[in-house]
């Protein structure tokens, strides 16, 4: 049945009339092995050469951040930012205006979300570890295995998609024109008659753009304050560039190279005992794009395989940030470890858990990653050196939205011409 | 219903028909029997009583087709999904079987396969990605049982979109006097007028007693539509979607324009069908008609006022006797209630979604 049915869902679409993202999903597959596949051979050829040259001159070294780039299609300007801040705790840009942005990148939480995998949209759970928002705006590409090239993207793909925000279009439009405050708002920093649903993503990812942190005591120790690390996260330093090798992926400003990898990391537990979560499993499948073989047998998330679909990129996710980890376990893709000091182990042990379970797809799995041989102090140093990576915790309060209000007055309908 | 037995009825009743005075060609009778199968419109029915065919979880088919109000909506403007209002009377769905046009502006005129799916997929309905639909309905093992012994093999959105209209093939008219003919002689003179005088089987003619066409008949607009926002929105969505020019100015609901974007169409409304009518108050698209009274009292006036009305309505000088005796016409034409265990779904769902428990096993 999954041929015929296949065809049907995805190019027939939600709606009656062809639209409603899974034509878009189809699209994207499409634009992924055409443009965008050059694109990652591109990404795969650099980080190739990039390894190459790691092997001769070292990898970057660890440097401190500085300002975020900023897109020359959206300027950052104070009243789009202000705009970005409201819709980015605005529930409203979702189905059932329940589940907004701030939902499930909580500010208490990490700007992210505290459970192995992300609460989804009502009535249903994600299979991914909420990443936070802070210092996204640096990556080139967002996601876990990097599925999308921008925030404004991002914010896109998150508030339309059945587990996230689950919410169309038109309908997140037809709201914001109802709300007054929102359509001067977007008047003065668009110039638009009436708010655009694309325009809302761009407000936002500028709003992210501000959501930074570049005051670490790491960035601090790298911009000359010898003082901002302590003897022990200096033995850390050392163990992460030396013994430990962290820093051939962790590496450069962002502490990571944007390039994907497979570390090892076993699949979520959850998927053998929570029926939620295998429902959402099989969907995922679904939406991106596997074969009906694929569907019936994938037992773990292949990460960046999604996008390429070649084998030996199963398993495979980006190199995240360790900035501002202080604030968001758990950790990894799919949230299998729920401190630092697990991370530290997994790592020690060359890619596995205590109970030793590891990727199902060893074959793929980086030669990077071998067993440390970390003594217990060794461990002790290397997580306080973690810790450099994130400063104060960020907290915003949520603002206060504006309301909707009556588009026509009662006079106005009743002297409506029929 | 046996076929011998029905066509007495018809003659029967076409009989009448032709002693009426002033007779215009009717051909109003009992509906045909449906054919359906058992087991496919069993399914059908869990999953219409099922909130988990809507995106959060949260409403069903029958949270807006409500069985005790003949499968309609009892509000003026149904309900919306969580989030958002309606801005159309949700209609009954008794004999909607029998139906080649759906929706009160008739953009569906294909089957009730992509009805449901309208029905399932639309914002401000169900908001529901069927894909993530057929993963919930996998994961319930009742429905891995009813869809193998309906013969669909495993869940899948294209068979829900099967078994629901097999299931709405059971809801057909049960025991109405028209058909049964034990109408009261009020209703009786009803009829005649409702063929004569009255006019009104120049639109409301056959078994269903809708010609299934567009008309505009200048109801007045249901300002609520406009004046609450969760309406409205919905509203907007729909127009935007519909790609209707200027919609944020729009101040009345296009009707059948929608379809062909021809001004001549504007406030156009498909003709609704007058069985069931007993349960299904309030009337009309956007339900601004409480009773059948003032259905009548309408329609007595000659409709409502719009520049675009049709040439059919004009003031129909009726004493208020004959009002009474049209509303009784009307009532004849109601069966029994449709809200035994037959027709709804009365078996709690499921708290929570068992796991497969050898998951890594099988396969998906
Ligand atoms: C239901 C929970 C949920 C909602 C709602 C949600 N997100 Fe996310 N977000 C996630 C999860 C889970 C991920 C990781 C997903 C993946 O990799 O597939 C993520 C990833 C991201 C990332 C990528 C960060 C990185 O490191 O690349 C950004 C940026 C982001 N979300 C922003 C948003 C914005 C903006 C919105 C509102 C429009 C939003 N999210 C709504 C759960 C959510
Ligand atoms: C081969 C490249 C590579 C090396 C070497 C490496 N990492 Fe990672 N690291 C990754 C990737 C890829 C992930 C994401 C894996 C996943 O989600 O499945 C990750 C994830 C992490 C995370 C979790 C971050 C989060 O937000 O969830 C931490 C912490 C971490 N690594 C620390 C380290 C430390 C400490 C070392 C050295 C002992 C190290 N890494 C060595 C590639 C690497
Ligand atoms: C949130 C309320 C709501 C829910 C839930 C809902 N409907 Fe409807 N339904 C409506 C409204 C309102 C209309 C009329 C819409 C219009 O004319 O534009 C309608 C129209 C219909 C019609 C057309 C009837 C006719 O005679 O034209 C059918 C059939 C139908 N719905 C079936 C279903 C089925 C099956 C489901 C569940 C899969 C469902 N509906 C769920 C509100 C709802
Ligand atoms: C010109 C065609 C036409 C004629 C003649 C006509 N109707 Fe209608 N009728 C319609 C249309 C179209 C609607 C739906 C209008 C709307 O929803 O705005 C309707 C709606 C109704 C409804 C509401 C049904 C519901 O479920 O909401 C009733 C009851 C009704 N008509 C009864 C009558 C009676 C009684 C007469 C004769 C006095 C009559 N009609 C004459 C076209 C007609």
């Amino acid at each position: 049945m999954f041929g015929s049915e296949t065809v049907d869902t995805r190019s027939v679409s939600r709606g009656m009339g062809g639209r409603k993202g899974v034509l878009g999903c189809w699209f994207l597959f499409a634009a992924l092995m055409t443009g965008w596949g050059a694109g990652c051979a591109n990404q795969a050829g650099g980080a190739m050469a990039a390894g190459a040259k790691a092997e001769a001159s070292g990898p970057p070294p660890l440097a401190p951040l500085g300002p975020p780039p900023i897109p020359p299609d959206n300027k950052q300007t104070p009243e789009k930012i202000e705009l970005g801040k409201l819709l980015f705790f605005d529930a409203r840009l979702g189905g059932d205006a329940s589940t907004g942005c701030s939902t499930c990148h909580e500010p208490a939480q990490g700007w992210a979300w505290a459970e192995d995998f992300s609460r989804g949209y009502p009535g249903t759970v994600h299979w991914r570890n909420s990443q936070t928002i802070i210092n996204a705006a640096y990556y080139p590409r967002n996601f876990w295995a990097g599925s999308v090239p921008s925030l404004e993207e991002q914010a896109r793909s998150a508030a339309r998609g059945a587990v996230a925000g689950n919410g169309e279009n038109d309908i997140m439009e037809a709201r914001l024109a109802l709300i007054p405050e929102y359509v001067e708002r977007f008047r003065k920093v668009f110039g638009t008659e009436w708010p655009l649903i694309r325009d809302a993503w761009r407000a936002i990812a500028a709003y992210e753009r501000t959501l930074v942190q570049t005051d670490t005591p790491l960035d601090r120790y790298l911009r000359g304050d010898e003082s901002a690390l302590t003897e022990q996260q200096l033995r850390g330093k050392k163990l992460f560039e030396g013994k430990a090798g962290c820093i051939r992926c962790h590496n450069g400003a962002m502490a990571t190279d944007f390039d994907y990898y497979n570390t090892g990391v076993p699949p979520n537990r959850r998927w053998e005992e929570d029926g939620l979560a295998q429902i959402t499993f099989r969907f995922e499948q679904y939406v991106k794009g596997q074969t009906e073989e694929g569907y019936r047998t994938a037992k773990s998330d292949w990460g960046f395989y999604y996008r390429t679909k070649n084998r030996w990129d199963k398993g495979k996710f980006r190199t995240p940030s360790l900035r501002y980890t202080m604030y968001t376990a758990p950790y990894m893709h799919n949230g299998v470890f729920y401190t630092l000091e697990e991370v530290v182990d997994f790592y020690d042990r060359g890619g596995m858990d205590e109970e030793g379970r590891t990727t199902p797809f060893p074959e793929n799995k980086s030669k990077l990653i071998k067993p440390l041989g970390l003594t217990d102090e060794e461990k002790e140093d290397l997580l306080a050196f973690l810790e450099a990576f994130s400063g104060e915790e960020i907290i915003v309060e949520a603002p206060e939205l504006p309301e909707y209000a009556p588009r026509f007055t009662r006079q106005e309908l009743m002297e409506a011409k029929k | 219903m046996q076929l011998g037995k029905r066509r007495t009825f018809l003659a029967a009743v076409l009989g009448m028909v032709l002693i009426a005075p002033a007779v215009i060609a009717a051909d109003i009778g009992p509906l045909p029997a449906l054919k359906y199968d058992e087991a496919k419109a069993e399914l059908g029915k869990r999953l219409f009583f099922d909130p988990r065919l809507s995106g959060n979880a949260g409403i069903s088919c029958a949270s807006c087709h409500v069985p005790e109000n003949g499968f309609g909506s009892p509000t003026a403007l149904s309900k919306g999904y969580p989030g958002s209002g309606n801005f159309r009377n949700a209609p009954t769905l008794i004999n909607t079987a029998y139906k080649k046009i759906w929706l009160h502006d008739g953009r569906i005129g294909t089957n009730l396969d992509d009805l449901t799916r309208e029905m399932i997929t639309e914002d401000y309905i169900m908001n529901m990605d069927m894909r993530l639909m057929q993963e919930r309905l996998k994961q319930d093992p009742v429905y891995v049982r009813m869809f193998k012994e309906a013969g669909y093999g495993e869940p899948s959105n294209g068979k829900v979109r099967k078994a629901i209209p097999e299931y709405l093939k059971s809801l057909t008219s049960r025991n109405v006097p028209f058909d049964n003919g034990t109408m009261s002689t009020a209703a009786r003179r009803g009829m005649k007028l409702f063929t004569g005088k009255a006019g009104c089987v120049r639109c409301h003619d056959g078994p269903l007693f809708t010609d299934q066409k567009p008309h505009n008949t200048g109801v007045p607009e249901n300002f609520d539509l406009f004046l609450d926002p969760m309406n409205h929105q919905a509203f907007l969505a729909f127009a935007m979607f519909q790609g209707i020019e200027n919609y944020m100015n729009l101040k009345r609901d296009p009707g059948y324009y929608n379809v062909t974007l021809d001004k001549a169409d504007m406030g156009k409304f498909i003709t609704p069908t007058l069985r069931e009518l007993k349960y299904t108050a309030p009337y009309m698209h956007n339900g601004m008609l409480e009773t059948l009274e003032d259905v009548v009292a309408f329609y007595n006036a000659g409709g409502g006022a719009d520049s675009n009305k049709s040439p059919l309505l004009k003031p129909l000088g009726l004493s208020k006797e004959e009002r009474s005796d049209l509303v009784a016409f009307l009532l004849s034409l109601s069966g029994d209630p449709l809200t035994g265990e037959q027709y709804v779904w009365k078996e709690p769902y499921p708290e929570e979604y068992e796991a497969v428990t050898n998951w890594k096993e099988v396969r998906n």
